[in-house]
């Protein structure tokens, strides 16, 4: 540049000289001084021209007219702070929600695992099954394929962890030798797990922290390694620590300590390293480089083949599919795509309406300045000169947009991170913000400023200046012909009301699910958890005898109205699924059972203390053992599917290993794993015929909770002080979990139909303003000749009421069909519901008739004498 | 100064001048003034520059490196710039001249053989 300025200093010198020689040629010639210099003038030409041409050989034009247009821009913005403050904020929220959508997508969905080969780690899991595998079918494979250069399997577990003398409730994970080599990290401290440490049973008692469990828990001790805890009451040694940033291989949960699961019938108190019908493992698999997954896939197709034809009765029809990891599979990860995807398409929507409110409000500020424009074309400006400059202003718009939204977004996106979702389970979301989302964020904010600067591409094209001129800026064709921008508010004001019908949907659903038969009760209860094992209560008849006294013990707390006890309680995700075979059945292998139903051990008071109704037979009873003949309650689901009557009491079913039980109760159906799950086929037994140490205990009581939850807490420490709760307290609070995905897409949709219902007031405000003060003359003449005000209304504002009720119906339509898309995930999402159409209708028509209350009252009050007189 | 005393004078194509301007400087570094006198003259006042034109000219040539610029001092003791041709200007100009011979060469043919018929 300061070669340019240079030359164009020297210019100046030159243009003079040269003019100066010139009129000393003329006065040469005998030409008066006067009339040689106006001569040698003449003949130069236009100095300013000149100069500005031969700066132009010198000049990136473009960029400096870019420089122009951007001060402009700026200066407009600050003349009309409220169109920019409204445009930013508009923006701001829009792109906002793209961003933190996109950032939440990124994390769950997008993003591989963060562990060195992140793109060659898969797991495995049942083609049309839940997420695991039985511990010998990853044995099988890890043991027989030719494509994997490690196989491991993992099971989370709460443990009790014993340090320093403290026991803690933590959450740790049992993996495999090769687990560590498939994830392929190095220790930051000490040494990971290795194969040796799973050989056999006892081989090793090591165990590994978690860099936060080492952090938090051991207040970061630097000489951890070889540090002796006690895992449920067993004695293990640290041997290493993970690195930071290691949170175990699930995207949505933390692991505290990492045990050998060779050791884990001392564990879990049930050997099931042989049990192929056991599915309780995940697996992860590390893909040899190189190799395609259609050849993983083939290969897993002849090994499952191969343990089928092996295992006829156990493993029929097994069959196996790699999924991606951090989701537990397919099984939340399906879902959580299909739902992140389906949020994505909205705040998409979302910004595109923001786009076309914009792109209206420009529209009308562009028709504002036709005059303006005019005059600059008149005078030579290019149209896309002007076309460019009113594209830099909406970008100008959009990233000041884009800046807000950054900032909101990172706000948001740590806030999740660092949110625990009300649940006992290691939920955590791995959602921290990326820096690459400040570039999606720029990315989304200049495609929508270019989308909604382009809307007023037509006018200024067609913009004759002429005319323009002549009439002050009002073309003729003005309030008679639709516009693009009256197309585009309907869309709007439809899009908008998708939005609202799905937030609608979802909030009535939630607010169903809140008060739904679950087939229990969970008010007026207490559920107090814990597992025997973690005390090392190995011998069934010691777990036994402890829960009978608990119970009897806690059955004389006053104010306690009934108590009972269960492996595991419905809701808990830690329910188990049998098959049924009908009486007549021989042969058990699985395709030939009747159906597969949820099952539970559960002791006498259970029904009771849950709120279960029994509506037929008997309770179960301690005098149900193992000596007496096999006994069960079952729900009405599980009768109509096997017997198609209700008449089950005193009938028969088969479980897989051919013993025949005998239904004696019929109960209530209600909710079993997810809360918008059809009526589902559920079993309970008596536990005193098959002891659990996992103990859920429900306490009815009018009274206090917290009270009994201490009483509860005292006698269970008076029985056994090494017993580790894991939680006690209120059934419904525990419950938050199963609410917690109808409550995450409440709040998520709920958010963007409010955002859709203010753009779509916005819009429509604007829009009316502009049409109203586009015709106030026109208006004040028919005031002025004497037309009345419902006339007046209807000249000014019938259009607007035509688009409000166009792109209303067309968007509650779409939103009905919509919605049918909601009901996986929140519970009986139904937009047929009456109450939920007349919402929508309600809030339509309510937003409408507020947003265009100013423009009413201002056509009311039309002045026609001063108005024509100013005009 | 009225159109119909300059009608024996032409307007310059774009680019021609650029031609011309490098072919003036063939004969030694000279300043602005001098450069449109000569081309004036020496088409026999046919070829009429507006001399401010000459500027931007000048200065696209310096950019394209065809030529370059120096003070100096001119015949009546003015201080003034001094365009000098370089060695690539000098290329340029075979490439030029050649380019131009060509085109006139082509017009003249189109235009010729209905003069001879004319003339037969």
């Amino acid at each position: 540049m300061s070669r340019r300025k240079r030359m164009m200093e020297g210019l100046d010198q030159d243009i003079r000289e040269h003019i100066a020689t010139e009129t000393q040629d003329n006065i040469e010639r005998g030409m008066s001084p006067e009339d040689s210099r106006y001569a040698a003038m003449r003949k130069f030409g236009n100095v300013t021209r000149i100069k500005e041409e031969t700066r132009e050989v010198w000049t990136l034009i473009w960029l400096e007219q870019l420089l122009q247009d951007f001060r402009f821009a700026l200066r407009t913005l600050r003349k009309n702070p409220g169109f920019a403050l409204t445009a930013v904020l508009i923006l701001a929220l829009g792109i906002a929600a793209n961003v933190i959508v996109f950032g939440v997508l990124q994390a769950l969905v997008l993003r591989q695992l963060d562990v060195p080969h992140g793109d060659r780690v898969m797991t495995l899991q049942p083609k049309d099954a839940g997420p695991f595998l039985s511990y010998p079918e990853m044995r099988d494979v890890r043991d027989g394929n030719t494509v994997f250069s490690a196989v491991a399997g993992y099971e989370v577990n709460g443990f009790g962890l014993e340090a320093n003398g403290v026991t803690r409730p933590v959450w740790g994970s049992e993996v495999s030798g090769q687990y560590f080599e498939v994830v392929g990290i190095k220790a930051f401290l000490g040494r990971l797990l290795e194969r040796s440490d799973d050989d056999h049973p006892g081989a090793s008692e090591s165990a590994v922290l978690s860099w936060s469990a080492w952090k938090s828990d051991f207040a970061a001790d630097p000489n951890i390694v070889g540090t002796k805890v006690r895992i449920d009451k067993l004695p293990y040694t640290i041997v290493g620590v993970t690195p930071e940033g290691f949170y175990g291989t699930e995207k949505i949960g933390q692991i505290d300590i990492y045990v050998p699961m060779a050791n884990e019938a001392s564990l879990d108190g049930l050997n099931w390293l042989d049990l192929r019908t056991h599915a309780n493992v995940f697996s992860i698999v590390l893909i040899k480089e190189g190799v395609t997954l259609p050849q993983v896939q083939a290969e897993l197709n002849a090994i499952t083949a191969r343990i089928a034809r092996q295992y006829p009765k156990d493993e029929e029809g097994l069959a196996l599919k790699l999924a991606r990891p951090g989701l537990v599979g397919d099984f939340i990860g399906g879902p959580t795509r299909g739902f992140l995807t389906a949020v994505m398409a909205l705040a998409g929507i979302v910004l595109l309406a923001a786009c076309a409110n914009l792109g209206s409000l420009f529209a009308a500020r562009t028709a504002d300045r036709a005059r303006e424009i005019a005059i600059r074309m008149a005078v030579g400006s290019s149209r896309w000169r002007i076309l460019r400059q009113l594209l830099v202003e909406a970008v100008v718009i959009s990233i000041f947009g884009g800046a807000c939204a950054s900032v909101l977004a990172w706000m948001a996106l740590t806030g999740l991170a660092n949110w625990h979702p009300p649940t006992r389970f290691p939920l955590k979301f791995l959602v921290m913000p990326q820096p690459s989302l400040i570039l999606i964020a720029f990315l989304i904010s200049v495609l929508a400023g270019v989308l909604f600067g382009l809307m007023p591409l037509r006018q200024i094209f067609k913009t004759d200046p002429n005319d323009a001129i002549k009439n002050g800026g009002i073309q003729a064709s003005a309030g008679r012909r639709w516009a693009l921008r009256d197309v585009l508010l309907a869309a709007q004001i439809a899009l908008c009301c998708v939005t609202v019908t799905a937030a609608l949907v979802s909030l009535r659903g939630l607010g169903e699910a809140l008060t739904m038969d679950l087939g229990f009760n969970p008010k007026n209860a207490i559920r107090t958890e814990f597992n025997l094992s973690a005390a090392a209560y190995t011998s069934d008849a010691a777990a036994d005898h402890f829960q009978r006294q608990l119970l009897e013990r806690v059955s004389q707390i006053p104010g306690v109205e009934a108590a009972g006890y269960a492996n595991t309680t419905p809701l808990d995700f830690d329910v188990s699924m049998a098959d049924v075979f009908s009486e007549q059945t021989t042969d058990f292998r699985p395709s030939n059972s009747a159906f597969d139903t949820y099952f539970y051990h559960v002791s006498p008071g259970y029904l009771a203390a849950a709120g279960t109704p029994l509506l037929a037979g008997r309770d179960v009873s301690f005098t149900d053992t193992q000596k007496t003949p096999a006994v069960a309650i079952v729900n009405q689901e599980f009768a109509r599917r096997l017997f198609h009557s209700q008449q089950a009491v005193g009938r028969y079913f088969k479980n897989r290993n051919g013993v025949s039980i005998q239904i004696v109760g019929i109960m209530a159906d209600g909710k079993h794993f997810t809360l918008s799950e059809d009526p589902k086929a559920a079993v309970f037994f008596p536990i005193s015929q098959k002891t659990d140490t996992r103990t859920a205990l429900i306490v009815r009581t009018q009274r206090d909770t917290a009270d009994i939850v201490a009483s509860i807490r005292e006698v269970v420490r008076d029985l056994d002080v090494a017993v580790p709760i894991s939680e006690s307290g209120p059934w419904s609070d525990q419950l938050a979990l199963s609410i917690f995905p109808s409550q995450v897409a409440t709040v998520a949709l709920g958010l963007f139909g409010a955002f859709g219902l203010l753009l779509s007031i916005a819009g429509t405000f604007g829009l009316a303003s502009y049409t109203v003060s586009k015709r106030l003359r026109e208006l004040s003449i028919r005031v002025a000749l004497g037309a009345q005000a419902k006339q007046i209304l209807a000249a000014a504002l019938g259009r607007m009421l035509i688009l409000l009720g166009s792109g209303s119906v067309v968007g509650i339509v779409l939103g009905v069909a919509a919605s049918r898309l909601l009901s996986a995930i929140v519970y009986q999402a139904s937009a047929q519901d009456p109450l939920v159409i007349a919402s929508v209708v309600f809030t339509t028509v309510l937003t409408g008739s507020l947003s265009i209350v100013g423009p009413v009252t201002r056509v009311l009050h039309v002045d026609p004498a001063n108005l024509l007189r100013e005009q | 100064m009225s159109t119909k005393e300059q009608k024996q004078r032409i307007e310059l194509l774009q680019g021609t001048l650029d031609l011309l301007i490098l072919r003036t400087l063939l004969l030694g570094p000279t300043h602005g003034h001098a450069i449109a006198k000569a081309i004036e003259f020496n088409s026999d006042d046919v070829l009429q520059v507006e001399q401010g034109s000459l500027y931007p000219a000048l200065h696209r040539l310096i950019k394209r490196g065809w030529i370059s610029a120096e003070e100096g001092t001119s015949e009546n003791n003015r201080r003034a710039k001094f365009y000098r041709l370089t060695a690539k200007g000098r290329r340029q100009l075979a490439v030029e001249t050649s380019k131009w011979d060509k085109l006139a060469g082509a017009i003249a043919q189109i235009l010729r053989p209905a003069k001879r018929e004319g003339e037969s």
